[in-house]
């Protein structure tokens, strides 16, 4: 590396004072540059080659896109040809949709007549390359073709730039990136200018927690501060949430008892009235007193139930590094390596995929969590997942569990509060997982990587169930591989505030400020490391127009009503005997492992005397548990209960179904499939013929979805037209109608996948369909006989059919719901 | 939030392939497989464990089953099911079989066993009619149903069943379309044997029997054998022109028996050449034209091996023809032969008098081998597909059991041959010709996959009948020997599921292109299931030949008769025309998948978790109501602009309009 140094330093440093002066020529940074990169504050553009094409996936329509490469000190950039100048405006996006950042590469390749080789930074081409290949951490690959008009001197100097800053990760090199990213004075300025979403739940206040707990109408439960400076587990969140009866002095006691003070705290209740709680595993090195003892079964059993079941996660989930050696069989797998000239045969595609056992490790992990689910549907018992460290599989399962169990979690909003809940507060080590800092091998594992997989698993088996789409799985996927958030930059929040505190305060809340224990504002010295935002904050890194693409176009329905004693259809003379009874009598645990449930004699001494009983009786009871791995059993039986025209009938007599009945996966070879929009993005290969020539075409969905666009467009001019503007009920619609465009701008509006969907449109519609028809029906013939039927609100919703109707619905009846509310139009910079 | 709705679409019943043609009753065994409420069962297993614990606690407790609630919507009874436009017209028999027009009951049998390999031994009533099978569980409350038309049992086997008694028997029914279910019944003295009556209706042709397609007496709106007219199909596609002309020259089947009555061949070329031509090729099938590129007039032509045989002869006016095929296309001076065989194979049917075309012979043409193994390899391989499927699917080993099948290995061939043959046509304005040995089989799954790329008339629902009726069915693919209708030959080798292959390959074209066909899957799977059913005469015969022999279209109903009368089930609402666009799916193994939905069907545990097919329909019927709303608009709108002009007035037409925004 130091040999060509040298040479490169003089060859590269000119054009890079050329192009610095040129790209902060203007008066500002961030308007669009000469050279036709839109440059962040403070970024300066390193090389440049011009007529270069893009490979593009088959996602964004196959074929080549012509343009300009850029590498920058961030990251590499493509600029399309003819792309629209974006407003100068706007506000920066860190990556437009062909850039790459400098961090997410992985290696470089070049390809040049008849050979390829593997680029480093110290290695020097012996010919010209013709072709770039990018291989990405996260998955893509970007294939960039030189013109052949194009100096060669030019492509190698591309080349060695990249080579040489692309940085293969190593200890420190992360925060050189974040530096050049975001640590500008201009970026830091922006950056701690940023208000945070307050539309969702951060689980970083009381009233944060509160707030849960009043949505979920967990009664019985109340927020500790117990830990508010982390002196209790530096590991758990500043709020746990506990049983009303422990007082905090009984609770203190409870820490030591449990591997890194992981108490069990409650994550979540099912409508039906079951709570779940997470803990990590029981010291028991630790002389248990008997107050302890009650301390501990008052926490277990929670507000009310008599049942506690301790679902161990250790013994049936892949390890961590089961799913680290996973993972990257499955990257080496799909990723296809021009370079090494290893590649699968395409008959053995399905057996090596197999063999990977990724897929095996995203069932375990949904046959776990619908394991739970079931046991959860019961109702009136605690469930509580137990992991030796409860920072891997325990975010894992109790997040899988909630977004099958909670139509809320299945929102973008909601979803991102839940990761925020179990994941980022919950104190998955990110840092360490994903090892950004390559300091921490032998811990890598990607479990939030798997558990995206398990959601994109529910979410291609119930597209219609989701609010969010694929696309903003593949963004989360993509931005876990960008080391610049603060989400996934620390392992507790304990570090990540820590960070924040050393930084000064960075976001202001909206809405003010709840609780200033920890943060001070010092404004941010321009001296020290940059300030990292959440991943949340999607401007940052998405166009409008992508974003616009995270969620399903249509409005969702209104969402269920939260219960406040937490009983959605209990009102049975048996739930409430059960309640009654079992307030009465002690409450019992009992282990769920490998599908059965035993009294466990190894837990702490609960119940030590009488358990042996228990144990025996259960046992007797579900004789064909011991055989016959549980759920499998539980499945089959599903299954076959299953089929359509039940559900049919079921629905006809009951009318709608239960939103809280679980989603429950199948789990067959054949039902768990692969994540091709996301692994397959870098396939190279695939193309049996490729047309470098044709322009690219947009995807044959996209134009539908135009046409459909456009046919609501013509809907909206043609309606307005008409419309005289001193109508009172003019506004209104306007304002209804302007939503509605604002979702049809949505690409994927008619996104394949999401197919399903349109159910979300139809169904209500087929609902009103009646009433619909019998007023259109007027309508056609109206226009003499009736005369303007101002205020008639009924009337509004003709045109814009159901669409609209649940929006309105929601707007007039519940007009006061914070985590449901949809999300502001414009950007949320506080500039 | 959004859970009524998606469930909203699942109420509307008609969920995946299971249930398409319920009237035909293909086999809704979806219908069995399950006895238990669709809610509860899945937890019932965790709830009763927990009543269990909680009962053991409690001294005096009322385990009543927790889930009541959701059992207490039981389903209304199956019939209940919105009916069909057509075809619905079920006389029902005293002990409720459906039955249709022309169908006939002819033996019952109570207490039959349906031994399910998904929940265990069902006990109910058995009945055989002429067109069906149809299985009924005594429980009186949803019962179970297994539906099964004779035409899809490949072969009856009898199985031993041990502990049922000692005049009980088993029986196994082998069907080609991916199950086999299993009876156990007791055998009575003074009693009709069950299987004697089975297997007399099952293969009513070795009985002497008419088949069942002969007595179906149902009445549509619509005629499908009016779907495919040669003449008019080659008319669309610009012929005849200068250099090909619709002959006449087969038409009462003299030249060639395999071939459809209308062929177009070269203009200038006489009839003797011709003749000698046949005389060259296997079976007398000439090259002829498949389908012209209407802007470079490059061609698709079809044809068999020649017979060139060990001693390599040669036939002057072959490779004339060959030439002037070349010459009609004035974009290039090159003629593409592609061969779908395996060039091995292809030098073995050479010593065999048949062969290929030599470079040496035949000047400027290009020899291609597309290595795709013969039927006997598919039939094989589609047997492992089943083995892998049905009746268990083992979990952990999916992925490899498929891959050693090879069935998406050939797929993968397929298309990739197909691509190759619309590419040169398409990028090299090339004509090319086609053949495999006798050019019924493969030629016919490679020339219908390139048009198919090619022409976006043949993605429609109509387009797609045309194309199937042309390349398949008038060109003579042996659908009787292939499917086997009717007779009890099932270890033949002449039988082979070419037309599911290539209906598959068609499958995997519409997954990498939702938006590019008009129909959807459900109409694949209506295809599939009326190629064994023998209900409609569209597969029956091989060759147009005995079609015409059998006055098939006088006596017979055509299946796109019974499609076309309801198109709204089997249209895909995100169709767009793309006219012009050559489809060039991905052929990478790492893009093909197992058509589950269509192979792993039977597997209750297979189903779709949400009810595609009924949410694609209301999908259409929003887009065919926003179309009409559109129109309504700019209407209104025009006549509006008019008026707007010269007033003013609130009043005026377009304020109704308005209010009603």
């Amino acid at each position: 590396m130091l040999t060509g140094a040298k040479t490169f330093k003089v060859r590269q440093m000119e054009p890079d004072m050329k192009e610095r002066m040129l790209s902060q020529s203007g008066d500002s940074a961030r308007s669009r540059d000469l050279v036709g990169l839109r440059c962040l504050p403070g970024e300066c553009v390193l090389q440049r080659v011009l007529m270069v094409r893009k490979k593009l996936t088959s996602r964004e329509g196959r074929g080549w896109l012509s343009g300009t490469l850029f590498c920058t000190h961030f990251r590499v950039a493509f600029v399309p040809q003819d792309c629209p100048n974006p407003p100068d405006n706007a506000d920066p996006v860190l990556l437009g949709d062909h850039d790459v950042a400098l961090a997410s590469i992985e290696k470089v390749v070049v390809v040049g007549p008849n050979r390829t080789k593997l680029v480093t930074p110290s290695s020097s081409l012996k010919f010209t390359p013709e072709e770039l290949l990018l291989y990405c951490r996260d998955m893509r690959v970007v294939c960039v073709l030189f013109d052949r008009l194009t100096p060669d001197s030019q492509v190698l100097q591309m080349t060695y730039t990249i080579a040489k800053s692309y940085q293969p990760l190593k200890p420190g090199s992360v925060l050189s990136f974040q530096n050049a990213a975001l640590g500008s004075v201009e970026m830091k300025q922006l950056l701690s200018n940023r208000s945070r979403d307050s539309h969702m739940n951060w689980f970083e206040s009381v009233q944060d927690w509160e707030q849960e707990l009043e949505r979920c109408g967990a009664v019985g439960w109340r927020v500790s501060t117990v830990n508010e400076r982390f002196e209790m587990a530096t590991s758990l969140p500043r709020f746990v949430v506990v049983p009303q009866r422990v007082l905090d002095t009984e609770l203190k006691k409870s820490f030591a008892h449990f591997s890194e003070g992981r108490i069990p705290r409650w994550s979540w209740r099912h409508p039906r009235g079951a709570d779940l709680l997470r803990m990590s595993s029981f010291q028991n090195n630790i002389y248990h007193e008997k107050d302890d003892i009650r301390n501990l079964e008052l926490i277990l059993f929670g507000g009310h139930s008599s049942l506690c079941v301790v679902v161990e996660l250790g013994e049936e989930l892949p390890s961590p590094l089961d799913i680290q050696l996973a993972h990257s069989r499955l990257r080496a797998l799909c990723l296809g390596d021009v370079s090494s000239s290893v590649s699968v045969p395409d008959d053995k595609w399905l057996s090596t995929l197999e063999s990977t056992h990724w897929l095996h490790c995203t069932r375990l992990c949904l046959r776990k969590a619908s394991e739970v689910c079931c046991l959860l549907r019961t109702g009136h018992l605690t469930v509580a997942l137990q992991e030796a460290e409860d920072r891997d599989m325990g975010c894992l399962v109790s997040s899988l569990v909630q977004l099958m169990c909670d139509p809320h979690s299945r929102t973008q909003l909601g979803f991102q509060g839940l990761v925020q809940k179990e994941w980022v507060t919950g104190g998955h080590r990110f840092c360490s997982r994903l090892n950004y800092h390559r300091d921490s091998d032998k811990d890598e594992a990607p479990v939030f990587l798997l558990f995206l997989d398990c959601v994109w698993q529910l979410w291609a088996q119930f597209p219609s169930r989701f609010q969010f789409t694929e696309d903003f799985l593949l963004a989360l996927h993509d931005s876990v591989h960008l080391p610049l958030f603060s989400t996934f930059l620390s392992n507790s929040q304990r570090e990540r505030l820590k960070r924040t505190q050393h930084l000064g305060q960075l976001y202001t809340r909206v809405e003010g400020w709840r609780d200033l224990t920890l943060e001070s504002r010092d404004g941010c010295d321009p001296g020290c490391d940059p300030p990292l935002p959440p991943v949340w904050d999607w401007d940052l890194q998405y166009s409008q127009e992508r974003q616009a693409g995270f969620t399903q176009p249509v409005a969702s329905p209104a969402p269920v009503q939260p219960l406040l004693n937490g009983n959605l259809n209990t009102c049975t003379a048996l739930a409430q005997n059960t309640l009654r009874i079992t307030d009465t009598i002690p409450g019992s645990v009992f282990l769920l492992s490998r599908g059965s449930f035993t009294c466990p004699p190894h837990l702490p001494p609960w119940r030590s005397g009488h358990g042996s009983a228990v144990y025996r009786k259960s046992h007797r009871r579900a004789p064909s548990s011991e055989n016959v791995p549980g759920l499998e059993r539980l499945l089959k039986a599903w299954a076959q209960a299953e089929f359509p025209h039940s559900l049919t009938t079921h629905l006809g007599s009951q009318g709608l179904l239960d939103p809280y009945e679980p989603l429950l996966p199948l789990l067959m070879g054949p039902c768990m499939g692969l994540w091709r929009q996301c692994y397959l993005r870098g396939a190279i290969h695939a193309q049996a013929f490729s047309h470098p020539l044709a322009p690219p075409q947009p995807h044959p969905v996209e134009r539908l979805a135009q046409e459909v666009q456009h046919l609501w467009t013509r809907l909206a001019q043609v309606s307005k037209n008409p419309s005289s503007p001193e109508s009172p009920t003019c506004t209104d619609e306007r304002r209804v109608h302007g939503n509605l465009n604002q979702n049809v701008n949505n690409s994927t509006f008619l996104f394949p996948a999401s197919t399903n969907h349109q159910t979300h449109k139809t169904t209500p519609h087929t609902a009103c369909t009646n009433q619909q028809s019998s007023n259109s029906l007027p309508l056609q013939g109206a226009p003499a006989s009736c005369p303007p039927v101002r205020g008639n609100d009924s009337h509004k919703s003709t045109f814009l059919f159901r669409t609209a109707s649940p929006s309105e619905t929601r707007s007039k009846e519940r007009p006061r719901a914070p985590q449901t509310k949809s999300k502001p139009p414009g950007p949320h910079t506080s500039s | 939030m959004d859970k009524q709705i998606g469930a909203g679409a699942g109420a509307a019943d008609g969920a995946g392939p299971n249930r398409k043609p319920r009237a035909q009753g293909t086999g809704s065994s979806s219908n069995g497989d399950g006895l238990d409420s669709p809610t509860g069962s899945h937890v019932e297993w965790c709830k009763q464990l927990i009543a269990a614990t909680l009962s053991s606690q409690m001294t005096h407790s009322a385990p009543a089953d927790p889930n009541r609630e959701n059992r207490v919507s039981k389903r209304l009874p199956y019939r209940n099911l919105p009916a069909l436009r057509y075809g619905a017209q079920l006389k029902m028999s005293q002990n409720e079989v459906p039955l249709l027009p022309g169908e006939n009951v002819h033996i019952t049998v109570k207490d039959v066993m349906y031994i399910c390999p998904f929940s265990g031994l069902v006990n109910g009533t058995l009945t055989i009619t002429d067109y069906k099978l149809y299985f009924i569980g005594v429980e009186q409350e949803s019962p179970f149903i297994l539906d099964v038309n004779l035409g899809a049992i490949s072969r009856l086997e009898t199985i031993s069943v041990p502990n049922q008694g000692e005049n009980t028997k088993g029986l196994e029914l082998v069907c080609k379309d991916m199950r086999s279910p299993r009876f156990a019944y007791k055998t009575e003295e003074n009693h009709p044997d069950v299987v004697k009556v089975l297997s007399q209706h099952t293969y009513p042709l070795t009985h002497s029997m008419p088949l069942f397609a002969f007595l179906y007496k149902e009445q549509f709106p619509v005629d499908g054998w009016k779907v495919y007219d040669a003449t008019a199909e080659y008319k669309r596609q610009g012929l005849p022109n200068e250099s090909w002309t619709i002959s006449k020259i087969n038409s009462s089947y003299e030249l060639c028996d395999t071939y459809p009555s209308v062929l177009v061949i070269p203009t200038n070329i006489s009839d003797e050449d011709i003749r000698r031509v046949a005389v060259f090729r296997a079976k007398h099938r000439i090259p002829v034209l498949s389908w012209i590129h209407p802007e470079t007039q490059a061609t698709i032509v079809r044809c068999s091996q020649p017979l060139v045989g060990p001693s390599d002869r040669r036939c002057k006016e072959d490779e004339r023809f060959l030439q002037i095929i070349m010459d009609a296309n004035a974009q290039s001076h090159k003629l593409t032969v592609f061969d779908a065989r395996q060039s091995s194979v292809a030098d073995t049917n050479k010593a065999k008098d048949g062969g290929y075309e030599s470079e040496s012979f035949y000047t400027n043409v290009d020899l291609n081998f597309l290595e795709i193994p013969n039927i006997h390899v598919m039939r094989e391989s589609l047997r492992k597909v089943k083995d892998v499927v049905y009746p268990t699917i083992d979990e952990a080993h999916w992925h490899s059991a498929i891959d050693q099948t090879h069935w998406l290995e050939y797929i993968k061939l397929l298309l990739a041959g197909a691509v190759k043959v619309a590419d040169k046509l398409e990028s090299g304005k090339t004509s090319v010709v086609v053949h495999c040995s006798d050019g019924w089989d493969r030629t016919s799954q490679l020339t219908s996959l390139a048009m198919l790329m090619l022409d976006s008339h043949y993605r429609t629902i109509q387009g797609f009948q045309v194309l199937v009726e042309k390349e398949w069915i008038s060109f003579g693919h042996k659908f009787s020997s292939r499917v086997g209708h009717g007779e009890d030959n099932h270890s033949s080798s002449e039988r082979s599921p070419l037309f599911v292959q290539f209906m598959d390959c068609v499958w995997q074209m519409t997954r990498q292109f939702p938006a590019a066909f008009e129909f959807n899957e459900l109409f694949l799977i209506t295809v599939l299931d009326h190629l064994y059913s023998c209900l409609f005469g569209t597969f029956l015969y091989n060759s147009e030949q005995e079609r015409t022999a059998q006055e098939v279209q006088t006596k017979t109903i055509s299946l796109w008769s019974y499609i076309n009368s309801q198109p709204e089930d089997f249209t895909n609402p995100f169709f767009v025309d793309y006219e012009h666009h050559v489809l060039y799916p991905l052929v990478s193994s790492r893009h093909l998948e197992l058509w589950t939905a269509y192979y792993a069907r039977w597997n209750p545990r297979m189903r779709p978790q949400v009810p595609v097919h009924q949410t694609l329909k209301e999908l259409l019927f929003v887009r065919a109501e926003l179309q009409r709303r559109l129109e309504e608009l700019q209407k209104e709108a025009a006549a509006h602009s008019l008026s707007s002009s010269s007033e003013h007035s609130p009043s005026h037409t377009g304020t109704p309009l308005h209010s009603a925004v």
